[in-house]
C-alpha cells in the first residue's frame, strides 16, 4: 500500500512537520511528490536560512525577557524557513524546557533552546548529555545542588522518567544511584550580579561520588556520561526501552494518535539500527502509510503557540507575536515557564472554557487589527485573484486557506449563514464591497480560528 | 437559577433550530440522569485545594515531641518550641495562625498519614493517582468527575463543577458533565469586533452554531464543541458575578487569595455550585525549602481563613466544606540542598462547621521509614475521599471508589 499523494496529504505534512503553510508553500510542498517533500523537509539543513536570521535578528526582540524569548521562538516558528527545524526544536521545548521563574536568566534559557535546535535531529545520546549539562537544566532540576556528601534525586528522577525511559522501566534505588552517578555536574558563576546569565556548566570533581554505583543492573564507578550511556543502551526483551519511548512520543507528537504496538517496534527498530539518530525516526514517521491515513487526520490537538503562530502563518499576516505572547498565559501555556518537569499535558487537555475564550480573544484582535503594527493581515490581499462574489465562495476560500474546508455542510452552512446575516438578525444577502469586506470577512476569519477545525492540526 | 441550558439555546439560537444545538453528550446523558440518585446534599459546596508539587507534610503538622524529627530535619525543621499546639505531640507550622485560628473555633480537621501503598515516588503518576483514586491508573475520569457523572449528568447548570486553574483537573474529567475552568473572570467572554458591535449577536451565533454541529470524527472534535457551548453558556451567568461584590475577608495578594475569593463569589451568587477547584503550586521543594515553604503555608493558611471570614460574613459557610489534598509528603530526612525529595503521606486538611474537629489518626512514624526512608500509611487516600463523599456530599462512595475503604470519622454525621 502506498500513499495516495494528494494536495491535502501534502497541507497535512505541512500542518504537523510544520505550522501550517499557505495555499503556495502547500503547492510547492505537493509539487516535490511525497519522498521529495519529506526529504525537503526533514534533511533541513539546504535550507538557507541567512535572510531569514538578519530579518529576525532585526526585529530586535528582547531576549533578556520571557516575553521578548516568547516572541523570538514563535517568529521562528512561524516565518523560519526551516519549518521543521522549529517544529522538532518545539518537540524538545515541550519535552523538557525549563522554566525561567526558577532558573532566572533569560540567556540561559535562550540557549537551552539553542541547543534544542543544534541537536534537534542529531544523535539522541549527544543532546541528552548536552541537556544534562545544560546550565538551564542543571538549575531547574537542582543538579546543581547534588553532591556526594549530599545527593538530590531530583534530575536523576526525571531524566528516566520523563526524558529517556518513562515509568515502570527503572526503581527507586536506580534513581538515587543516578543520582550519585551526577554529582558534581553543576554551574559556575551563577549568581545575582550578572542576572544568571553567565552561568556555565563545570564538572567537580571534589563533589562527585567516586564510590562504586548499580545502574539498571550495571555496577562501577560510574560518572553522569556513564550513566546516560547504561540508560541509552537499557534494552529489554522488546528492544530499546529509550527507542520504545522516544518513538512512540514523537509519533504522538507528529501523528496525533497514540501509537500502535507494532508502530513503536518499528520506530525504536529504526532508533537502534540508525545508531539512535532521531532524523531517521522522524523521516519514518513523516513517510510511514499510518502517518497519512484518515485516523490520524486532524487529531493534533494545536497548543497555544502553534495556534497563535498557525493563524499568522496561514492567513499570511505579520506579526511582532506581542499579542501572541501576551495571551500565553490565558491560554494554558507560558512558553520558557511551565509549572513543573512534566510541561504541559498535550491533546484536548490543552482545551477549556477559559482557555477557548483566551484563543478566542487573541484570533479577535488578530482578525479586527485594522493597523500596520502588532498582528495584522491584509483583507483584500486573501480575496485577489480568486472569485469572492458570494458569501459561499468567500466561505470555501477561506476554509481552504485555513485548512478548515473538512467540515460538514452544516457547519459550512452556518459560516455562510453568519456572512448573510444582517445585524438586526434579518438574513441577507452578503455582496462583496469593501465595507463587507471590512466587517464580515474579519468576523469570518474569527469565526473559523475559533473552530474546531481549526483547534486541530 | 432561573435560567437553563434549553433557555439559553432556544433564546441565543436565532437562526439554527434547537434540536440542531444539542449537544450529543447532552442526549447521551440522559438515559444516565434517569437513572441516578438525587444527590442527598444539594445545598452542599465541596472546595477542593490543590497542593501542586508534593507538600511537605513534616514541616505542615510538627511531630513536636518527637526526638527523631530534630535528628532527620538538622537542616530545615521547624524549630519545635515555636509550634502552634495542635495536641500534646503535633503542632501547625508557626506561619500558619490562619489556619490555627479556625481550629481553635473547632472548624478544622486534620486527617494524618494519608497516601496509598507502593508509590513509585513519581509526581505524574501520583498526582494520576489522587486524581482518579485508583493506583492501577485504569480509571478515564476523575474521582469526583465520576460523582458528577452519577448525580449531575443531564443538569442544565453549566456551573455545577467549576475549576479555578489555568487547565481542568483531571479530579473533575467527567464522562457527561463538563467544567468550566478559567483563572479569572475579567476576559471570560466572547469578544467580537469592536468596530461592528452590532454583528456581535451574529458572531456568537455562529461559535455556538460551529460548536453545535456534528463532527465526522468522533472524539476529539465533539469534546470540543461541548467546550464551546459550555463556555458561553457558562460566561452568560458569570458577567454578573463579582459585580458589587464585598469581600468580608483579608485576602492576601496572591492566586490562591484571587482563586478562593472568585469561589466565595460564585457561592454568594446561588449558581448552584457543587464543586469547586482551586490549585497552588511551588511545593516541590528538593532546594531552598527553608526559604520557600513557610511563605507557600503562609499563603495556604491566609487564604483559607479569609475565605471562612467572607464567607462567615455573607452568611454562606453552613454549605461550604474545603479539602485539601497534594501528591505526596516528602523524604523524612532532609536532603543536602536544605529541601526534601520525593515522599510518601502526608497530613491533610479538612475546614468547615461539618467537620469532628481534632486531629484524626496518629503523629508519622519517624522510626519506622521504609526502604527509601519514607512514612508509613496509616490512612488511605480513598478512605479520605470516601468519608467526604459519603458525609457531605451524601453519595454511595463504594459505587465510586470501590469497597472496603473506612470511614475516617472527621465529618459529622448528623451535621444538617
Amino acid at each position: 500500500m502506498s500513499v495516495n499523494w494528494t494536495r491535502d496529504a501534502a497541507a497535512h505534512l505541512l500542518r504537523r512537520a510544520g505550522f501550517g503553510g499557505t495555499p503556495a508553500e502547500i503547492d510547492a510542498l505537493f509539487a516535490r511528490g511525497q519522498e521529495g517533500a519529506v526529504s525537503y523537509l526533514v534533511d533541513y539543513d539546504a535550507i538557507d536560512t541567512s535572510s531569514y536570521e538578519s530579518a529576525l535578528a532585526a526585529r530586535n526582540y528582547n531576549l533578556l525577557k520571557t516575553i521578548g524569548l516568547q516572541q523570538w521562538f514563535m517568529d521562528r516558528m512561524a516565518f523560519s524557513p526551516r519549518p521543521l527545524e522549529e517544529k522538532m526544536t518545539y518537540f524538545w521545548n515541550l519535552h523538557w524546557t525549563s522554566g525561567i521563574s526558577k532558573v532566572k536568566g533569560a540567556t540561559l534559557i535562550l540557549n537551552q533552546n539553542k541547543t534544542e535546535r543544534t541537536l534537534a535531529m542529531g544523535k539522541f545520546d549527544d543532546l541528552v548529555l548536552a541537556i544534562s549539562q545544560d546550565p538551564a537544566m542543571l538549575v531547574w532540576l537542582d543538579n546543581d545542588t547534588n553532591k556526594a556528601s549530599k545527593p538530590n534525586e531530583n534530575y536523576a528522577r526525571e531524566l528516566m522518567e520523563l526524558f529517556t525511559l518513562g515509568i515502570g522501566n527503572y526503581t527507586q534505588t536506580d534513581v538515587t544511584e543516578v543520582a550519585r552517578a551526577l554529582t558534581g555536574w553543576t554551574v559556575q558563576n551563577y549568581n545575582k550580579a550578572t542576572n544568571y546569565n553567565q552561568a556555565t556548566f563545570v564538572n567537580n570533581p571534589n563533589t562527585h561520588d567516586n564510590g562504586s554505583k548499580t545502574i539498571l543492573g550495571q555496577t562501577g564507578n560510574f560518572d553522569g556520561t556513564d550513566a546516560i550511556g547504561i540508560i541509552l543502551n537499557h534494552a529489554d526483551s522488546a528492544g530499546s526501552v529509550s527507542g520504545r519511548f522516544l518513538g512512540a512520543k514523537l509519533w504522538l507528537y507528529f501523528a496525533g494518535t497514540e501509537a500502535a504496538d507494532y508502530l513503536v517496534d518499528e520506530l525504536q527498530g529504526v532508533y537502534v539500527s540508525s545508531g539512535r539518530m532521531i532524523r531517521e525516526v522522524v523521516r519514518t514517521i513523516l513517510l510511514h502509510d499510518d502517518f497519512y491515513a484518515d485516523h490520524t487526520l486532524k487529531t493534533w490537538v494545536r497548543s497555544p503557540a502553534e495556534y497563535a503562530v498557525a493563524s499568522v502563518r496561514m492567513l499570511e499576516a505579520d506579526s511582532d507575536f506581542s499579542s501572541a505572547a501576551n495571551s500565553l498565559a490565558g491560554m494554558g501555556q507560558v512558553l520558557f515557564n511551565p509549572s513543573d518537569a512534566k510541561g504541559w499535558d498535550w491533546g484536548i487537555a490543552w482545551m477549556n472554557t477559559g482557555a477557548l475564550f483566551a484563543r478566542a480573544t487573541l484570533s479577535n484582535t488578530l482578525a479586527t487589527n485594522r493597523g500596520t503594527s502588532g498582528t495584522h493581515f491584509d483583507t483584500t490581499a486573501l480575496l485577489a485573484g480568486a472569485d469572492a462574489s458570494t458569501a459561499e465562495k468567500v466561505v470555501d476560500l477561506l476554509a481552504s486557506r485555513l485548512n478548515v474546508d473538512d467540515v460538514s455542510s452544516e457547519v459550512r452552512s452556518s459560516w455562510v449563514d453568519y456572512m448573510n446575516r444582517n445585524d438586526d438578525g434579518s438574513l441577507g444577502t452578503w455582496t462583496n464591497t469593501s465595507a463587507n469586506v471590512d466587517k464580515k470577512v474579519r468576523g469570518l476569519v474569527h469565526v473559523m480560528l475559533t473552530s474546531p477545525a481549526f483547534h486541530l492540526a | 437559577m432561573p435560567f437553563t441550558r434549553r433557555d439559553f439555546l432556544i433564546r441565543s439560537s436565532g437562526f439554527v433550530t434547537v434540536s440542531a444545538m444539542v449537544p450529543r453528550w447532552a442526549v447521551k446523558g440522559a438515559t444516565r440522569f434517569e437513572e441516578s440518585v438525587a444527590a442527598d446534599y444539594p445545598n452542599r459546596t465541596l472546595v477542593v485545594l490543590e497542593l501542586m508539587g508534593g507538600n511537605d507534610g513534616l514541616n505542615t503538622v510538627v511531630p513536636f515531641t518527637d526526638p527523631l524529627y530534630g535528628t532527620l530535619r538538622s537542616r530545615i525543621g521547624i524549630p519545635t518550641g515555636s509550634v502552634l499546639q495542635l495536641d500534646s505531640r503535633q503542632g501547625m507550622n508557626p506561619v500558619m495562625t490562619g489556619l490555627k485560628a479556625l481550629w481553635d473555633a473547632k472548624r478544622v480537621a486534620v486527617v494524618t498519614n494519608v497516601g496509598y501503598p507502593n508509590s513509585s515516588l513519581s509526581h505524574f503518576q501520583s498526582r494520576d493517582i489522587w486524581h482518579t483514586a485508583d493506583p492501577t491508573l485504569a480509571q478515564r475520569f476523575g474521582w469526583l468527575g465520576r460523582w458528577a457523572d452519577s448525580v449531575l449528568a443531564g443538569s442544565d447548570n453549566p456551573l455545577s463543577c467549576t475549576a479555578i486553574s489555568q487547565s481542568l483537573p483531571k479530579t473533575l474529567l467527567a464522562e457527561h458533565v463538563r467544567v468550566p475552568t478559567f483563572l479569572s473572570l475579567a476576559s471570560y467572554q466572547f469578544q467580537t469586533d469592536g468596530s461592528f458591535p452590532g454583528d456581535h449577536t451574529n458572531q456568537v451565533n455562529a461559535f455556538l452554531a460551529q460548536n453545535g454541529a456534528e463532527y465526522e470524527i468522533e472524539n476529539t472534535p465533539s469534546t470540543l464543541s461541548g467546550v464551546g457551548q459550555d463556555a458561553i453558556s457558562s460566561s452568560d451567568i458569570l458577567q454578573t458575578v463579582g459585580t458589587g461584590y464585598v469581600a468580608m475577608g483579608a485576602y492576601p495578594d496572591n492566586s490562591l487569595g484571587a482563586g478562593l475569593e472568585l469561589i466565595a463569589q460564585i457561592i454568594n451568587a446561588n449558581l448552584g455550585a457543587r464543586i469547586l477547584y482551586v490549585t497552588y503550586g511551588g511545593f516541590d521543594n528538593h532546594a531552598g525549602e527553608d526559604v520557600s515553604h513557610d511563605p507557600l503555608l503562609t499563603d495556604v493558611s491566609d487564604s483559607i481563613k479569609a475565605f471562612f471570614d467572607d464567607l462567615d460574613g455573607h452568611g454562606k459557610s453552613h454549605d461550604v466544606l474545603l479539602m485539601t489534598w497534594s501528591e505526596f509528603g516528602r523524604r523524612a530526612q532532609d536532603n543536602g540542598s536544605n529541601g526534601t525529595d520525593h515522599g510518601t503521606s502526608a497530613p491533610h486538611f479538612v475546614v468547615g462547621d461539618a467537620v469532628v474537629s481534632g486531629i484524626h489518626g496518629d503523629p508519622p512514624d519517624l522510626a519506622h521509614l521504609d526502604s527509601n526512608g519514607n512514612l508509613s500509611i496509616q490512612n488511605d487516600f480513598r478512605s479520605y475521599y470516601g468519608t467526604v463523599l459519603s458525609d457531605w456530599l451524601g453519595a454511595d462512595s463504594s459505587a465510586i471508589l470501590g469497597p472496603g475503604w473506612p470511614n475516617l470519622g472527621f465529618l459529622n454525621k448528623s451535621y444538617a
